[in-house]
């Protein structure tokens, strides 16, 4: 049990693996946040007077909630120092600026940077199939694919070019899910978000390859505000992934993106998630803080949108991504595993909102705790009056893999429906030293065993993740598990 | 006596602490320095706490600010001549040999009780008798475990605390006829009654108690009751309590429960009727070995709303707690569960379990539940489950092949959703009353 308990304490303190900093020169704005700033902003990114317009609303909107201190978010199970948003340049992108056609042309220290993330460009150009927006600090610097995608009418591009050459749908949909009075987070996003991705699938289209962005953030002292925006056309089909390491940082760096996704009649999103953002050191200095406002709506029938995500980076994690089930017999899926270690604090879970009749929602959260981190599932289930047969099922198990951290469980049911059918359940366990011991007659080691069990803990949701996401996905929860003894 | 009818254009809270100011002395026991000191800092935390914003996380789905604008009288005669022993008779249990006690408007009335027969030692009184009568007990238990620091009822209750029930059971002393308290209100005017209950077990004591209370008259009542209870080691509490009001009659119970080593709480509270009843529970098994169970049934109609919150506080290892709470919500109404187990980090070995089921009858009626787990220690084992749903068609259906009609067969399916709950309930005869009381409520 010895040899166990300092295994466990050296995954709880186990340093970041990916953590270093990438070398390219950055265009970077002075700190701060004023009208000044938003406009430069817009002016460097050659934005049309009606976005310029939009930002200063949403930022009008921000400065009274930060006005109002009552009005700062404070009710989640997080416990952080106050962010000074003046301290923050909220704009960097990489300096040589210019758009490439192909990836010769990109500054070749960047694409090693992917290479060491375990994400050739090239090779996944050739091999994989998948396209990708790759996203360093702000600006998207090389697509993929893009012609293949655009013989079949699929845009998928940076939200800059959708702008650019798509401005009738980016003001169609943009805050139509998350509108800039949303939340704080969210009207700061809305008022200097620098770039994201923006991906339309026509009618009746099934995208061909998974779409997929990695987004890093790169430059000390710059948060980083993505906006993406995912509009699935009726009957059409699209499985989007998003992935992020980010290097190694002294100072607390704030993220606050924004993601909409809007499901018309018959149409699938899912969305898949790998967050792994420095969390940290050991005495929870450093980190990132991550404030991210996810939601998609099932706007026409037989909808459905899934989220699949797993977390173990950020020192804070706020986050839930949520699905408005307004069309009938619309589907939402909420899918989360989370690893909280050291001093890492996460609240995270999902919102299903039912409006439409015969819609359905399926939570399952896995959250497992080491070190003296704390982890939080918070979710709502809510049923409108005239949502009849809403069904909803929800569990949330929670694993602690030591005895100084914490694993809470927030569950909000609102039914205002008698024809509604809700469950949910929640439990909480450890690894049982019966199971190592089972293990160890096998000849398997205590960390093995470890790993075996949180894997098989974890199993159904990394289940639910793309091939070769859930590839990555179980690497990366090995190696968080392994941490330094390898 | 009706003093202080609050007036309308202050803040609300100041209206309390002035009300307070004007008749410090009429309180419970003005000579005794203790309680003076006690209830004058009672009323700096309710000044300070003030009444729960809207959004005030605690008070989420209940807004009680709506209720506590009405003109309530805050204090009124001790006790009232037109309360009859048929009133009273009325609230007994049939076939329930029991010690009874009986309070009007918050005051003990020797007169309508009947508290001849009990154990040697034990006591059941007014609070404010036992103030001069059992000082030492009250100074060592009184405001003990209830949070007036915290808590914005309990610190009202307590700045402005007159009578309520005093039960003690000393060392080693079994009560085998349970203790039925009778609360009565008979208030000419709009009253705010606040009643603060006092119940000591010491150790290896056994005690049974059974709380009702009535409104007989047709005035607007609100009721801002606090109840502490002492569980020494290894004494076991029974505690049932029934809230059948009338729609004038809104209630905020609070309930502080402190469990010594390997003692056994028990409460159970049954709600039929009212028109905001939100009932507090708090327990802290403070030692090892404890078992705490919480049962709750609410059968909710017209507008009425029942908010019921519990917080299991597991600070010590080797503790077991028990949570089963169920609902049915018709018409208008509106059902709360918020259920907390907190699992401190020392509270190794704990198997803390929570339940939450409800049945919503209309589309007006609406459910929230909240069971929350908030867990620091690794070695528990803690679950919690909660369902909303509605009768199942097929199990209609099924009975009314046998013949039932759809009435019929509806009210069997009720009466066996609550009679779960009703199993939990020891006492023979309280069982089979409310099985009667839930029955009647859904054979029309």
């Amino acid at each position: 049990m010895n040899t166990d308990t300092q295994y466990l304490h050296d995954v709880a303190d186990s340093d970041y693996e990916h953590g270093w900093v990438t070398e390219i020169e950055a265009d970077t704005i002075p700190k701060g946040l004023n009208e000044g700033i938003i406009r430069l902003i817009s002016s460097k990114k050659d934005e049309p007077e009606w976005l310029l317009a939009w930002r200063l609303r949403a930022f009008r909107h921000w400065q009274s909630l930060a006005a109002e201190t009552d009005k700062y978010p404070r009710w989640a199970h997080l416990d952080y120092p106050d962010i000074d948003y003046q301290d923050i340049s909220y704009y960097s992108a990489p300096s040589s600026k210019p758009k490439y056609e192909s990836l010769d042309e990109v500054d070749p220290e960047l694409l090693r940077t992917f290479e060491r993330l375990g994400i050739p460009l090239e090779e996944q150009k050739r091999l994989t199939g998948v396209a990708v927006d790759a996203v360093i600090d702000s600006v998207s610097v090389g697509t993929t694919f893009k012609e293949e995608l655009a013989r079949q009418g699929i845009i998928f591009c940076s939200f800059s070019e959708a702008v650019e050459h798509h401005p009738e749908l980016v003001k169609k949909y943009m805050g139509s899910v998350v509108p800039y009075t949303d939340n704080f987070y969210a009207a700061l996003n809305s008022a200097v978000f620098s770039d994201g991705s923006f991906c339309y699938i026509p009618k009746g289209v099934r995208c061909p390859m998974e779409l997929s962005t990695y987004f890093r953030i790169n430059e000390a002292g710059t948060g980083q505000f993505e906006r993406t925006l995912i509009v699935a056309d009726e009957g059409s089909y699209v499985s989007y992934l998003e992935g992020c390491t980010a290097p190694q940082r002294d100072e607390n760096q704030l993220h606050a993106a924004v993601v909409e996704i809007i499901a018309h009649k018959d149409a699938e999103v899912k969305y898949s998630t790998i967050q792994n953002w420095y969390p940290g050191n050991a005495e929870g200095k450093g980190g990132v803080f991550n404030f991210v406002t996810k939601r998609g709506i099932c706007d026409g029938d037989r909808s459905k949108i899934s989220w699949t995500q797993l977390e173990t980076g950020s020192s804070i994690t706020w986050k839930y991504p949520s699905v408005i089930l307004k069309g009938n017999d619309s589907i939402g899926e909420f899918y989360s595993v989370a690893f909280t270690k050291g001093r890492q604090q996460a609240d995270t879970g999902t919102k299903m909102i039912h409006i439409g009749n015969n819609t359905s929602s399926t939570i399952i959260s896995k959250g497992i705790s080491a070190g003296r981190s704390n982890n939080s599932y918070r979710g709502l289930v809510k049923v409108n009056k005239g949502a009849k047969n809403a069904r909803n099922f929800s569990q949330c198990d929670s694993m602690l893999l030591g005895d100084r951290c914490g694993a809470h469980t927030f569950p909000y049911l609102e039914i205002n429906n008698p024809t509604a059918q809700v469950e949910h359940e929640a439990t909480t366990s450890k690894v049982g030293e019966d199971q190592i011991f089972y293990c160890n007659q096998r000849g398997i080691s205590e960390q093995d065993a470890i790993k075996l069990i949180v894997s098989g803990f974890c199993q159904e949701i990394l289940a639910m993740l793309p091939m070769e996401f859930a590839v990555e996905a179980r690497k990366l929860l090995a190696i968080e598990l392994e941490g330094s003894v390898g | 006596m009706p003093a202080a009818l609050i007036d309308k254009d202050t803040r609300l809270e100041d209206r309390f602490v002035s009300a307070f100011e004007m008749q410090e002395g009429l309180s419970l026991n003005g000579s005794n320095d203790g309680l003076r000191r006690l209830r004058k800092e009672a009323i700096g935390h309710f000044a300070t706490l003030g009444f729960p914003a809207r959004k005030t996380e605690a008070w989420k789905y209940t807004n009680i600010g709506k209720l506590l604008k009405r003109p309530y009288a805050l204090t009124f005669g001790p006790s009232d001549d037109s309360v009859s022993a048929s009133d009273v008779e009325a609230l007994l249990i049939p076939d329930l040999e029991a010690h009874v006690a009986v309070f009007v408007n918050g005051h003990f009335n020797a007169a309508l009780s009947r508290l001849d027969d009990l154990p040697e030692g034990v006591v059941v009184t007014g609070l404010a008798e036992a103030a001069e009568t059992h000082t030492a007990l009250l100074d060592a238990h009184l405001a003990r475990y209830a949070d007036s620091e915290g808590e914005v009822f309990t610190a009202l209750n307590t700045a402005f605390t007159k009578d309520g029930a005093f039960v003690y059971v000393p060392r080693n002393a079994v009560v085998e006829k349970p203790v039925q308290l009778i609360n009565l209100m008979t208030t000419a005017e709009d009253a705010l009654v606040q009643p603060r209950n006092l119940i000591v077990a010491e150790e290896n004591a056994q005690v049974r108690l059974i709380q009702s209370s009535r409104a007989t008259t047709e005035v607007k009542t609100f009721v801002n009751a606090v109840s502490e209870v002492f569980v020494g080691d290894h004494a076991h509490v029974d505690r049932y309590e029934i809230q059948d009001e009338g729609t004038t009659t809104s209630m905020v119970t609070t309930l502080n429960v402190y469990q010594q080593a390997s003692s056994v709480f028990r409460n159970s509270t049954f709600t039929f009727g009212g028109e905001v009843i939100r009932n507090n529970i708090t327990v802290l098994p403070d030692a090892e070995q404890c078992e705490t169970h919480l049962y709750g049934l609410f059968l909710a109609d017209g507008t009425m709303h029942v908010d019921n919150h519990t917080l299991v506080d597991h600070a010590m290892p080797n503790c077991f707690s028990n949570e089963f709470y169920k609902g049915i919500l018709d018409g208008r109404a509106t059902g709360i569960f918020n259920g907390k187990v907190l699992v401190r980090q020392d509270a190794q070995q704990t198997n803390a379990y929570q339940s939450n089921k409800s049945i919503v009858l209309t589309d007006t009626a609406s459910m929230y539940a909240k069971p929350e787990l908030e867990i620091y220690a690794d070695d528990v084992k803690c679950s919690h489950g909660a369902t909303t749903g509605q009768l199942d068609e097929e199990a209609i259906f099924y009975l009314r092949t046998r013949g039932l009609t759809l009435q019929r067969a509806r009210a069997l399916m009720l009466v066996s959703f609550a009679r779960a709950v009703l199993d939990n309930v020891t006492l023979e005869p309280l069982q089979e009353a409310l099985d009667a009381m839930v029955t009647a409520r859904f054979s029309d």
